[in-house]
């Protein structure tokens, strides 16, 4: 069965797929289009989809846990329960932006899982900057000589190593805003908070990376 | 328009997220308020900062496995939604009886038995033949396997081991509980230490 599962619904007695067509003609993004052919149970369009998504939530699950093996099967879960939700999605918001309210849900879920098996006793490792692998963020990502590339490397490295200190909400805020771009209302709508908490987070997280990268930000 | 905007407008303003007759307001406030219009540039750096070191898309390594992955668990059966309704049968408290009865059947077996030790000198363990061969790793250790049903013992003799030094830290090999478990004043308030004259 190739159809999506409204697990609150009696699929049976509601008609497939609840995008407005209206909003798939002004969709700028042909997200929309997609999501109603998948809604029909066209698995195609969903690869399409995860294909066109899959490098954003891996990067936004990867800056949040700093794993790259946990970073890929949770973003597999992201789309995995995304295609299971997929007939509840109304396009209210941008596609993007459930699937990363989908994100941020599972990502909690797996810390709160993680903080159960281990009893606590490895609460401060979940998000932990000692997890990240120093390797991976000198990569060339092409295009810039490599004296820029590894200056990028190391800025990056040192981002992430100030990022790892930040509380979970407050690191979620900026890599939404800073690294993913989303607006603050999609961060809200992400995130399951206020207009005015997700602000409220964003000054203080800026604030105290910046203090954690003085030196680095002053020279720049 | 000159008021002053609201903190929400102006967090807006700051990241460029106004648009419209608002951010003509705002920025017809800010032009006579140069922090503003420097806030408004720090933060465009620091976005830049940002953005320049830590990319908001990287693909997952094996991407076409990614995919395929998902592909294949979105067409396995979802899980059901909502655990079915328990059912009432014979088994639900029929096995905890039978169990019940059994436990008691084996406690009043055991009154009954005679345990009186018989412990014949004569009938020392003795050397009996290993089947299957015991495994030993390493070479030129061989083991031998002696059981007594009387004295409800076995050992195992392992002939050919070297001596263990002196040095060997088995700390590293046994779990030894943290400091905190072990302390035996854990839950003593202590009082704090005070300085004489203070």
């Amino acid at each position: 069965m190739n159809k999506p599962i409204d697990e609150t619904s009696k699929v049976a007695q509601e008609p497939v797929g609840s995008v407005d067509p209206e909003a798939i003609m002004n969709d700028p993004d042909d997200d929309l289009r997609l999501v109603a052919l998948a809604q029909k149970g066209d698995t195609r369009a969903y690869d399409e989809l995860v294909t066109r998504h899959r490098g954003r939530i891996f990067a936004m699950i990867r800056n949040m846990i700093h794993q790259e093996a946990d970073a890929w099967d949770l973003s597999q879960e992201v789309f995995i329960k995304a295609w299971r939700a997929l007939l509840k999605f109304e396009a209210k918001a941008k596609f993007s932006t459930w699937l990363y309210r989908i994100a941020h849900n599972t990502v909690y879920d797996w810390a709160r899982k993680r903080r159960i098996e281990s009893a606590g006793e490895f609460n401060d490792e979940i998000f932990e900057r000692e997890r990240i692998d120093s390797a991976s963020f000198t990569t060339p990502s092409g295009g810039e000589s490599p004296d820029a590339t590894m200056a990028n490397g190391e800025l990056r490295l040192k981002i992430q190593i100030a990022l790892g200190k930040l509380s979970p909400d407050h690191r979620e805020v900026v890599i939404l805003k800073d690294v993913q771009g989303l607006s603050y209302k999609e961060i809200a709508e992400a995130m399951s908070s206020s207009l005015g908490t997700v602000m409220s987070r964003l000054f203080y997280a800026r604030q105290k990376l910046q203090a954690l990268l003085k030196d680095e930000y002053d020279s720049r | 328009m000159n008021t002053t905007p609201d903190e929400a407008t102006l967090a807006l303003w700051l990241d460029d997220e106004l648009a419209g007759a608002d951010h003509a307001s705002v920025e017809a406030w800010a032009l006579t308020r140069p922090e503003q219009l420097a806030a408004r540039e720090g933060v465009r750096r620091w976005r830049a900062t940002i953005a320049s070191a830590i990319p908001a898309s990287e693909e997952p390594s094996y991407p076409d496995f990614f995919n395929s992955r998902v592909l294949q668990a979105i067409r396995e059966p979802a899980p059901a939604a909502t655990p079915q309704a328990r059912s009432f049968s014979w088994k639900s408290w029929l096995m905890p009886m039978a169990a019940c009865a059994g436990m008691a059947l084996t406690f009043w077996a055991g009154t009954k038995a005679t345990t009186t030790p018989e412990y014949d000198v004569a009938g020392a363990p003795k050397a009996i033949p290993v089947e299957p061969v015991v495994y030993t790793p390493e070479n030129g250790v061989d083991a031998e396997w002696f059981a007594s049903k009387e004295a409800s013992a076995t050992v195992i003799v392992l002939n050919g081991v070297a001596a263990i030094p002196d040095a060997t830290d088995f700390s590293e090999t046994v779990y030894l509980p943290a400091n905190r478990e072990i302390d035996s004043t854990a839950g003593i308030e202590l009082e704090p230490v005070t300085e004489p004259g203070q």
